[in-house]
């Protein structure tokens, strides 16, 4: 009975999920090693060095970060068109929609339960006038919501900042390239802040025992019923409302 | 010592007439408004003993020692070689930020009109790589520009610089001493530099807040990710059984 699965993730949203995954890694692994120099080098001299022997030299390291740059957003371009209606427009509604006094409580207890157990939660939240029950969350819980807020926004800045520099050799004119000057800086913070997001992410995603059936069902799809209902109960009372229009 | 191509420039034979920023400009395909060399009017030179003669200083790219330009690349794409002492562009390499451009005091780069990257003298490495000398020295008829590595007293500029250590100066701006690779002998005029190498605004908040900004919050995921996986490890589990249970939802 606690075996019944839910459906959780299309097909399409766990390929552009992966997809993106191994874009992103490649565009930072190689990223991080197109700065070579003393005053900005991330982490050290050597990194650049080693990428660029990979590579067999910065130039092709620069040829290579562009190419996948340019086919992630290919293929995000024609997923956002194939798919805007169906799974996108609701995607980004649900990502964007917050409830304060619900969200902030359990962001508050959410912390302190991954940190220091649910007992203790319990303990330091009375103070604050709650319980030890955690708030009910929806289809995503509002600390995956807000991950991904900043990294959609942190992707189209990387995108736009990105596409400037490109444009750089083949369009702009000394009078523009402050525009260039600025767009290295600004795609410096993004690929930064999008990185801290995704070590939490990873970590709650792929480590955090609590988290390991959605792990799961970004290769299957699917999430145990029990998993739903404890984690997201709001979307699993929907999925069971709509369950009998489901079947007819 | 290691070798350092550079010049050194006697100002009193220049005649201004401009055959080294002709002969560079076809010798390096230096496109439209770009030069890479120039030839500066000093102030006349009033004084009572002067003969009242116009004073001339020829220049281009310093190849200096402390290179700002070096400074403000952010990819590596210009660096100074270990071989000779020349400051070079990697075109393939450059992005076209053009930060290099605004970091040099003498304004020795420009962004080539045509292929839209960083350029400047590289004492016509395409020449040196042939034996032939930078075209601006070719063809000077005075010879008021002789080059060589400084550093060996049997090139000829290192054969001035040997001899005439005392008199020869470079033109440098006090408050960003570049240490330059181009010295003048004679009576090149104004011996400070008027232009300050300054870095790029973008590069300054690059280093002094982004940098550092990001190194910040990197820590402090970093350590709240720890701080999560210690308790998963080394604290059982201890989520109520029904944790929505009881009290149900609204
Ligand atoms: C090893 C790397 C990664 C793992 C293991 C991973 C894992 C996951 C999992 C399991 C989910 C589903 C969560 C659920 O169903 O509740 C998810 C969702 C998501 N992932 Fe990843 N992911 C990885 C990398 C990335 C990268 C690189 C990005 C984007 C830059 C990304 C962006 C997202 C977004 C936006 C969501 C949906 C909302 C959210 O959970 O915040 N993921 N990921």
């Amino acid at each position: 009975m606690s075996s019944r699965q839910v459906p959780r993730h299309t097909r399409a949203g766990i390929f552009i999920h992966w997809f993106n995954a191994a874009c992103w890694f490649f565009l930072l692994v190689t990223g991080v090693a197109l700065i070579s120099n003393p005053e900005l080098n991330p982490l050290g001299a050597w990194y650049p060095k080693a990428v660029r022997a990979i590579f067999f030299g910065g130039e092709n390291l620069l040829v290579a970060h562009w190419l996948v740059a340019f086919i992630w957003l290919a293929v995000w371009l024609v997923y956002l068109f194939w798919g805007m209606n169906r799974l996108v427009a609701p995607f980004i509604n649900s990502i964007f929609t917050i409830e304060p006094n619900r969200d902030i409580q359990w962001m508050i207890k959410k912390n302190l339960q991954m940190t220091v157990g649910y007992k203790m939660m319990a303990r330091l939240v009375k103070p604050l006038g709650y319980d030890g029950t955690m708030p009910d969350q929806g289809y995503y819980n509002v600390g995956q919501k807000l991950a991904a807020q900043g990294l959609i926004i942190g992707g189209l800045a990387l995108v736009g900042t990105g596409f400037i520099m490109f444009t750089s050799k083949y369009f702009l004119t000394a009078a523009d390239v402050w525009l260039v000057q600025w767009s290295i800086t600004v795609h410096f913070i993004a690929a930064g802040v999008t990185t801290a997001l995704l070590i939490l992410h990873i970590y709650m995603a792929a480590i955090s025992s609590e988290e390991r059936p959605a792990f799961i069902s970004m290769f299957t799809g699917t999430v145990p019923a029990e998993y739903a209902k404890h984690h997201h109960r709001l979307w699993y009372d929907e999925l069971e409302d709509s369950k009998p229009s489901e079947v007819g | 010592m290691a070798k350092q191509l550079g010049m050194v420039i006697d100002a009193n034979a220049c005649i201004d007439c401009k055959g080294c920023m002709v002969a560079c400009k076809v010798a390096n395909q230096v496109p439209g408004d770009n030069w890479r060399n120039w030839i500066k009017d000093g102030a006349m030179d009033r004084s009572a003993k002067s003969k009242k003669r116009m004073v001339f200083q020829p220049g281009n790219c310093m190849q200096c020692d402390k290179p700002t330009c070096v400074t403000a690349c952010p990819t590596g794409a210009t660096y100074k070689s270990k071989a000779d002492g020349v400051v070079m562009i990697n075109r393939d390499l450059c992005i076209g930020c053009g930060q290099c451009i605004k970091a040099c005091p003498y304004g020795a780069r420009y962004r080539n009109e045509k292929l839209k990257v960083a350029d400047k003298c590289d004492f016509c490495s395409n020449r040196r790589e042939v034996g032939l000398e930078p075209a601006c020295v070719s063809t000077c008829p005075t010879k008021a520009r002789a080059f060589g590595d400084l550093n060996d007293p049997s090139s000829p500029a290192g054969k001035l610089y040997a001899a005439q250590k005392e008199e020869a100066v470079q033109v440098v701006n006090a408050q960003s001493d570049t240490d330059p690779n181009i010295y003048y002998l004679g009576a090149p005029g104004d011996k400070h530099w008027p232009v300050k190498a300054q870095m790029p605004s973008a590069f300054t908040f690059w280093k002094n807040v982004a940098d550092p900004g990001v190194k910040v919050l990197m820590g402090l995921m970093g350590v709240g990710v720890l701080a999560m996986l210690g308790k998963q490890l080394v604290m059982k589990n201890d989520a109520p059984e029904e944790h929505h249970g009881e009290d149900g939802h609204e």
